[in-house]
């Protein structure tokens, strides 16, 4: 189990992985400050709860994942971001290596163990 | 042989109201005229050359009864022969005639300086050759009274202020505004032959040239006349060379007769050509370089030898002649209005060109119907790229979201087991990762993420990733495409490369990319045993289909060393 210290704010637009991904969190000992659906709901998220780590969908309803991780990027201080998408990091080539981003998960093999690889 | 722009009714072919009476009238007059003149101690070449001239005009006058749009130069040649002779009433000694002589004696010079400023259609070039006829009259009439009014001579019958210096002074008067009017006919005259183009140049250069070559001898005679007020042998040769003027009228019309000629060959033209277009052996033989030619499809619609829609324009400056067979339109000529003045011309064409016409009108419409199948075959991949997009995306919006929502689920669920429980959730996991990432596979195939957002260069090295063999990507494109072009190469090169892994034995491949002068080049070529694509089939076909509906290429090479190389060209702009 992972310190409790760690705060996750989850951002996707499907409230049923929102839910499954609360839970699995939730389980492995992490801290969820919140949910948000949308580009501009999860950089207000950020600048209102602080949390130590994003989990930022790629494709959002207002915006894409990869302009939301290089803007909480941009100082150095934000907090960690890590991308899922349902599709594999190879279909959106060196952007993911580009924006920022500390890693990317697929949704399909998101666990406990491959998130706290992405943060190790 | 229908015409929009001018037509061409037999019933105004009657200018000069009755010109049978016109002939005798000039050589009767003409003979009287030059007894008398003879008879009064006028030179025999003087006589000679002013009863020539006479006759000259009016004979040209006649010759041109066929061509309509010319009404108004006929009656000024007609009218210039007879004024040239009415001036030659000063060779009569009675006093009323010598006095009418007087007073016209410039006045044939001034129709000419019309004749030649408005040919062909009677209407002045411009404000400047307006200007220069009404000055043209202005010194030959207000001259000539002035002439009449101060002349001493006892065949005077008006004079009321007979004064020599007077006489003079008039006479250099109005020599110098003549001068003057010449002076600008020529640089107007210069403009024109210089500015004219194609049937416009060819149906005036004659008289217009015929007019520049005879009347700077004239301006020379009116400058002598301006400074001395002698006559001399210099006028009677000027006069002599305004013959030029109906010489190039009639000069005029014998070309367009030889060119008719010319357009009755042009059948054998035709059957003889090779790859110079109809509509190229048609501006040649009408000598319209401007001429368009558009086929009207049995649908109404006009189009080019191409088969792309043209516009018959109904705008100044162009005419349109209606071309049938079997008294049904075939084509429309869109040409230079001064065709019009050779309507012989165009119906020679007319009658020679109608089977080739037809036969060509046929051709037209295949091709344009071909062009439609075109455009409609790059339609539909546009459509068919469109629906592939946006069935790509409700699998990755609709399934696949819920499939990875109960997939992380299940990690949950077995994180809180035990035992076979727990195993069961991480082989149920398992499986379903398994399907999400065929569906995602499949995705991928359908419309690839990759391509639409970064482009093909980054698709062809994601692709490159992808294949079980060593693939190497050479060049790259730059810029973005068109969305189907680039959708078409990246198939391809999938394409071909799943071939290679499960048909050509090889140990690598290579991918070549580039985009020179509007083409995208997409090679393939793999160093196995050259039997993967003996013939385009299979996938291939399909895709052939894809990229010769945006106009473009696919071919299979197969080195005979070993090897095949995959090859598609796409017209493309970035």
């Amino acid at each position: 189990m992972r310190s409790l210290s760690v705060r996750v704010l989850i951002v996707d637009d499907h409230p049923e992985f929102r839910a499954a991904t609360r839970e699995l969190l939730e389980d492995a000992g992490y801290l969820v400050t919140g949910e948000a659906a949308g580009a501009l709901a999860a950089v207000a998220a950020v600048a209102a709860q602080a949390p130590d780590v994003v989990l930022l969908d790629v494709q959002l309803p207002d915006g894409n994942g990869f302009e939301v991780a290089a803007q909480l990027s941009r100082d150095g201080a934000g907090p960690v971001v890590v991308l899922v998408s349902s599709r594999d990091a190879e279909d959106y080539g060196r952007r993911v290596a580009r924006c920022g981003a500390r890693g990317f998960v697929s949704k399909s093999r998101l666990t406990a163990a491959t998130l706290a690889s992405v943060l190790r | 042989m229908s015409s929009r722009a001018a037509p061409v009714p037999q019933a105004q072919v009657s200018v000069l109201r009755d010109p049978v009476l016109v002939l005798p009238l000039a050589v009767g007059a003409g003979l009287a005229v030059g007894w008398e003149g003879l008879h009064n101690g006028i030179s025999g070449g003087r006589v000679a050359v002013d009863l020539s001239l006479c006759w000259g005009f009016v004979a040209a006058s006649l010759v041109a009864l066929q061509r309509s749009r010319w009404r108004r130069p006929r009656l000024l040649l007609a009218v210039a022969g007879l004024a040239l002779l009415a001036a030659d009433l000063e060779w009569f000694n009675a006093p009323g005639l010598w006095t009418l002589g007087l007073a016209l004696e410039w006045v044939w010079l001034a129709v000419i300086v019309q004749l030649v400023l408005t040919f062909p259609d009677g209407r002045p070039w411009s404000w400047l050759a307006n200007a220069t006829i009404v000055a043209g009259y202005l010194a030959a009439a207000v001259g000539g009274l002035a002439s009449v009014l101060v002349s001493v001579d006892h065949r005077d019958a008006l004079s009321i202020l007979a004064s020599q210096s007077a006489t003079d002074t008039v006479a250099r008067a109005r020599a110098g505004l003549g001068f003057a009017v010449l002076l600008s006919t020529l640089a107007l005259i210069g403009w024109r032959l210089v500015s004219l183009r194609g049937a416009t140049w060819r149906a005036q250069a004659p008289l217009l040239v015929g007019a520049a070559l005879a009347l700077p001898l004239m301006a020379v005679t009116l400058a002598q006349l301006t400074l001395t007020n002698q006559d001399s042998a210099v006028n009677t040769i000027a006069r002599a060379l305004t013959g030029l003027i109906p010489l190039g009228f009639l000069a005029g019309i014998a070309w367009s007769r030889l060119r008719r000629t010319q357009a009755n060959d042009l059948v054998v033209d035709l059957r003889s050509s090779g790859e110079v277009t109809l509509r190229d052996r048609l501006a040649r033989t009408l000598g319209d370089p401007t001429l368009e030619l558009a086929y009207r499809l049995s649908d109404g619609r006009y189009v080019d030898e191409s088969g792309a829609a043209a516009v018959v324009p109904d705008r100044p400056g162009r005419a349109v002649t209606m071309l049938t067979a079997r008294d049904e339109i075939v084509a429309a000529l869109v040409h230079d209005p001064a065709l019009l003045d050779e309507p012989g011309l165009v119906e020679s064409v007319r009658a020679t060109a109608g089977l080739v016409l037809e036969n060509e009108r046929l051709a037209a419409e295949v091709r344009a119907q071909l062009a439609q199948v075109r455009a409609s075959r790059a339609r539909l991949v546009v459509a068919t790229d469109e629906e592939r997009r946006r069935i790509e995306r409700d699998l990755h919006d609709g399934a696949q979201q819920r499939l990875v929502a109960v997939c992380v689920a299940l990690g949950t669920a077995a994180g809180r087991a035990q035992g076979p429980t727990r195993q069961a959730f991480l082989s149920a996991q398992d499986d379903l990762e398994q399907a999400i990432a065929e569906l995602r596979q499949l995705a991928r195939g359908i419309h690839p993420t990759l391509l639409r957002e970064e482009g093909l260069d980054a698709a062809l090295d994601g692709l490159a990733g992808r294949t079980p063999v060593p693939v190497r990507v050479e060049g790259s494109i730059g810029v973005r495409l068109a969305p189907a072009v680039e959708l078409a190469a990246y198939f391809v090169a999938c394409e071909a490369l799943t071939n290679v892994v499960k048909h050509a034995h090889a140990n690598a491949a290579t991918v070549h990319v580039a985009h020179v002068g509007g083409v995208l080049s997409l090679s393939v070529t793999d160093d196995g045993d050259g039997g993967a694509h003996s013939a385009i089939g299979g996938g291939l076909a399909g895709l052939r289909d894809r990229v010769e509906a945006l106009d473009g290429t696919l071919r299979a090479e197969n080195d005979p060393a070993g090897g095949t190389t995959i090859c598609a060209e796409i017209p493309c702009a970035s």
